[in-house]
Parts: C-alpha cells; sequence; structure tokens
C-alpha cells in the first residue's frame, strides 16, 4: 500500500526505476484536466460556413418530408 | 508477469459522479511489454463495441442479402469500407478523448442550441426506428425457433435493461464485450458454408460486378451495405463511451488501436454473413429475409446452423439495441445536462436511465402489436440513416478543424482530405438512395455493366 498523492507520481517514480511499471485503468486514475469546452462558447463560423449548414438543413428536412411521404403512400 | 494491486485515494470528478472520492488502484508489472498489453486491455472496449454492434439486426439482413443475390461478387466493397469506417471513427476517438465530452454536448456547445437541437432530433429519429427494426429481427428469429414472441421479445427487453442498470460502466463493457466476441461465430459459420478461400479472397480483393451489371437493384444493396456499416449512431456513442470511461490522453494509441481492431472484426463478419448467404444462393435459394435464410441453410447444413444463424441474428440485435439505446440517452442527458454515466446508480441518474428504458420498451412493444408496419418502418430507417449521415459527418470534420477546441488534436491536411473525399461519396450515395426510394421510376430497369 503506498501514501502516494497520484499515480501519476508513482509512474513517474517508477519509471526512474526501470524496473516495474504502474498501469491504472481509466476509471480508477485521477480525472484529467481536459478542454474548457463551456468556457469557449460557440465556434465562430464565416457566412459561407453558416450559408452551407443551412443549405444541408433545409435539404435534410425536405429530404425526411419526401422519404416520411413516400413511406405514407406505400402505407396505403 | 508478477502483478499486484496498490490502492490509493484521490479525489476524482468524473461527469455526473461529482463530489465522491474514489480509490485509485494500479496493477504493478515488470516489462514495458506487460504494460502495454494490459494498458490496452483497460483502453480496450469502445473501439470494439462501437464497430460490432454496428454489425446489427439490420446489417445481418443487407450482408446476407447480398451474398443471397450476388454470390460473393459485393466482398469488395465491404473490404473498401474498413478504412472508412476507421479514418470516421477514429476522429471521434480524438475528439472524446481531447474534449471529455459526447457528441452531442459539442454540437451544442461549439454550434449552438438551434443546430444542436436538430441533430438531436435526427439521431433520436433515426435511433428509435432501427431499435424498432432490432426488436423486428428478435421477433423474427424466435419465431422461426419455436419461441413464442410475445414472450421472447419482452423478456429481450429486460435483459437489455437490467444490463446497463448494474451502476458500473466496467460491467456493462465486459458483458458487451463478451456478446461482442460471440460475433466470431460468424467466421465458423462461414468456413463449415463458405465457397473455396481462393473465391473469397479473388473477390474480397479484385472488385467486379455480378452478372447482369448495374441494375437499380444492385445500386440500392450498395448503398445500403454503406449505410448499414456507417451510422450516425456511432459518432455520439463512442465519444460518450469514451467519455464515460475517462479515457486519458495517453491512451489515445490504444483506443485507435481497439478501434482498428473494432474495424477489422467488424468488416470480417460482416463478410462471414456475406457468405453465409452466398451459401444458400449456391443451394438455390430465394433470400426472403435472414431468419428464413437460417431455415433454408439448416435445410442442407443440419437445424444446428440454422439455430446457430438466429442466435446470432439475436446476439446482434442486442448488441445494437444496447449500442444505439444508450446513444440516444448519452445525447439527450448531456444536451440536458442530466447526469448520465453507466458508473451511476439508477437513483443518482434517473433520466439517463429512464429515456434508455422507454427506448426499449416503446420499441419492443411496437414489434408486438398485430399488423405493425415493420418492413415500411425498415425501409424509412435505411433511408433516413443513408440521408442523415454525410450530415453528421460534416458537423464532425468541422469539430475536427477546431483548432482552439482541439489544439495538436485537431485533423491535419491529410485527415481533411480523406474526410471530404468520404463525405463527398456518402452524399451521391444518399442522393442517388433518396431518389431511388421517393421516385423509383426515376432509374431504368437496367443500366447494363461488365459482368465476370
Amino acid at each position: 500500500m503506498g501514501t502516494i498523492a497520484s499515480p501519476m507520481d508513482l509512474e513517474t517514480r517508477n519509471e526512474t526505476r526501470k524496473d516495474h511499471f504502474v498501469v491504472v485503468h481509466p476509471l480508477d486514475d485521477v480525472q484529467e484536466t481536459k478542454v474548457d469546452t463551456e468556457a469557449l462558447g460557440p465556434m465562430p463560423m464565416t457566412r459561407t460556413v453558416r450559408l452551407s449548414l443551412l443549405s444541408l438543413r433545409a435539404y435534410l428536412i425536405l429530404m425526411v418530408l419526401m422519404v416520411v411521404y413516400h413511406v405514407v403512400m406505400l402505407a396505403r | 508477469m508478477t502483478n499486484k494491486t496498490l490502492t490509493l485515494t484521490a479525489g476524482v470528478s468524473p461527469a455526473g459522479v461529482e463530489d465522491q472520492v474514489m480509490p485509485v488502484r494500479g496493477r504493478v508489472v515488470k516489462s514495458k511489454w506487460s504494460r502495454d498489453l494490459l494498458t490496452f486491455l483497460m483502453v480496450f472496449g469502445p473501439g470494439l463495441i462501437v464497430m460490432v454492434a454496428d454489425n446489427d439486426a439490420g446489417a445481418v439482413s443487407t450482408y446476407s442479402q447480398a451474398g443471397a443475390q450476388y454470390g460473393t461478387h459485393l466482398l469488395w466493397i465491404v473490404l473498401l469500407l474498413l478504412p472508412v469506417c476507421y479514418f470516421i471513427q477514429e476522429m471521434v476517438v480524438r475528439l472524446g478523448i481531447a474534449t471529455g465530452k459526447g457528441h452531442a454536448a459539442m454540437i451544442y456547445q461549439r454550434f449552438g442550441k438551434w443546430w444542436g437541437l436538430f441533430s438531436l432530433v435526427d439521431l433520436q429519429l433515426v435511433n428509435f426506428l432501427t431499435l424498432v427494426t432490432e426488436f423486428a429481427a428478435i421477433n423474427l428469429a424466435l419465431s422461426k425457433m419455436g419461441v413464442d414472441p410475445r414472450y421472447g421479445v419482452p423478456l429481450a427487453a429486460a435483459g437489455l435493461v437490467m444490463l446497463v442498470l448494474t451502476g458500473s460502466y466496467r460491467r456493462w463493457e465486459r458483458i458487451v464485450v463478451f456478446l461482442c466476441l460471440l460475433d466470431f461465430a460468424w467466421f465458423w459459420i462461414a468456413f463449415r458454408l463458405g465457397p473455396p478461400l481462393g473465391q473469397i479472397v479473388k473477390h474480397a480483393v479484385f472488385p467486379s460486378m455480378p452478372a447482369g451489371g448495374i441494375t437499380p437493384d444492385l445500386m440500392f444493396l450498395v448503398i445500403a451495405i454503406v449505410g448499414t456499416t456507417i451510422a450516425p449512431w456511432q459518432l455520439f456513442f463512442q465519444q460518450s463511451c469514451i467519455a464515460d470511461k475517462r479515457l486519458r490522453f495517453a491512451d489515445l494509441k490504444w483506443a485507435r488501436l481497439d478501434t482498428f481492431l473494432g474495424a477489422c472484426v467488424t468488416v470480417t463478419a460482416a463478410v462471414c454473413m456475406m457468405v453465409a448467404g452466398a451459401a444458400s444462393l449456391t443451394h438455390g435459394f430465394h433470400f426472403t429475409d435472414p431468419a428464413q435464410m437460417a431455415a433454408d441453410i439448416g435445410a442442407f447444413a443440419g437445424p444446428a446452423m440454422r439455430d446457430l444463424i438466429l442466435l446470432m441474428m439475436i446476439n446482434a440485435a442486442v448488441l445494437g439495441t444496447t449500442a444505439i439505446s444508450l446513444s440516444s440517452a448519452w445525447a439527450y442527458g448531456e444536451v440536458r445536462g442530466w447526469p448520465h454515466s453507466l458508473q451511476l446508480p439508477w437513483r443518482e441518474a434517473r433520466g439517463f436511465y429512464s429515456l434508455y428504458l422507454i427506448c426499449v420498451a416503446a420499441a419492443a412493444g411496437i414489434v408486438l402489436i398485430p399488423r405493425a408496419p415493420l418492413q415500411l418502418i425498415i425501409l424509412g430507417v435505411q433511408v433516413l440513416a443513408g440521408v442523415i449521415l454525410p450530415s453528421a459527418i460534416i458537423f464532425l470534420q468541422l469539430l475536427l478543424n477546431d483548432k482552439e477546441l482541439l489544439g495538436e488534436y485537431a485533423n491535419k491536411p491529410w485527415n481533411n482530405w480523406v474526410n471530404w473525399t468520404i463525405i463527398a461519396v456518402l452524399f451521391i450515395l444518399s442522393l442517388i438512395l433518396a431518389a431511388q426510394v421517393t421516385a423509383p421510376n426515376l432509374f431504368p430497369s437496367a443500366v447494363g455493366g461488365p459482368t465476370t
């Protein structure tokens, strides 16, 4: 049983000894600091990207409506 | 390898389980080789599960139909999809590890509520319809095995709910990985039924067209193969799974290997399903559905083979159901800000588990309604998934080019070339599929083409 603050310390210490290694399951490990996505806010988008996404959305709505219409026709 | 477990204490704050203190346990090994193997085994899971679960009931039906109608001629298409599967899911791995959040949460945070809502509605709609097809397959397979679906389907649904209610991600993952490994039975099925290995290799490596050339039916099947091999729910599922498992930056290479091995297993299993279909063609049977195909194969290969194929069909549907329902529940939980982790017990993540339960119960219930239009739902699912996929991948591609978000983990130029090519091909196929289904008379009955 060790009294080490984090498994990171444990690994660092073992790496220097080179005679054994510690493997920690991700769920047993101290959680890493990730990108703070909430602080980033929405992605800046150029007008072209925004228009492309809108066209894509319009295409999708149209296609979904066509599929629904076709399926309803088949069901009759 | 001599191992021992070290236990020490550290504070952690995974998604939805803040303010808890968990013991940190590490296993001590004596060689680098053992360290790498053990690390891989600990990281292993999400990649294999997402890929094998993709070979769901719809996939079994599509691949076996391809084999039953065109023999082994379309094997090369499946092989061509291996890098496509890997490249798309590898992007999800990077995004999941770098942000520690699910795909739905990322779309909401980086594109805003309006786009987030559209993506979520698309996902929930296609996922629910796909779930209905999974239970339809369970229904069909149980009927062929002589089990009354009125009991069998609710039992399967109850089992699927119990599977996630253990309050342990690891327990869920181990059970599901075991179910994934059962997929290796397809290798044995193909070995027992299949044509000579030389023919399989020839048609897998050298592209060829079946006799009759390019017809609308063939085009439809090719698009269905592409659509069933890459599905929108996979993006959401694997990223949420990685976030729930709390994979670390150092795990990236192992998560990539997991995804690559998963892609290899799923594509090889798909080849085996096609080979099984081809065996029924060789014996002169006409394909109607995979359960009937299993019964036909049973006529010449024995009842044990028939039952094995039917069980594998049920296993595929069970894997598909748990993965798809979880992708829905994770996505909704992320967007609503609910606690959404398999590590949490029921009482601490009621919304997350309730959504999973509702998805499973409603899909199972629809299948049991007498004269429910299941065939129409299956058709609708194939088309909707094909239509929605390119848009889902475009959001993924934009996120992967977000250097502010991903930094060094963002796409490299070569990633973008590969991915935009994949998106362009998927878009063309989705347009052809949508046009073919919505206006079948638009296409001539045969376009002609080369034969081998």
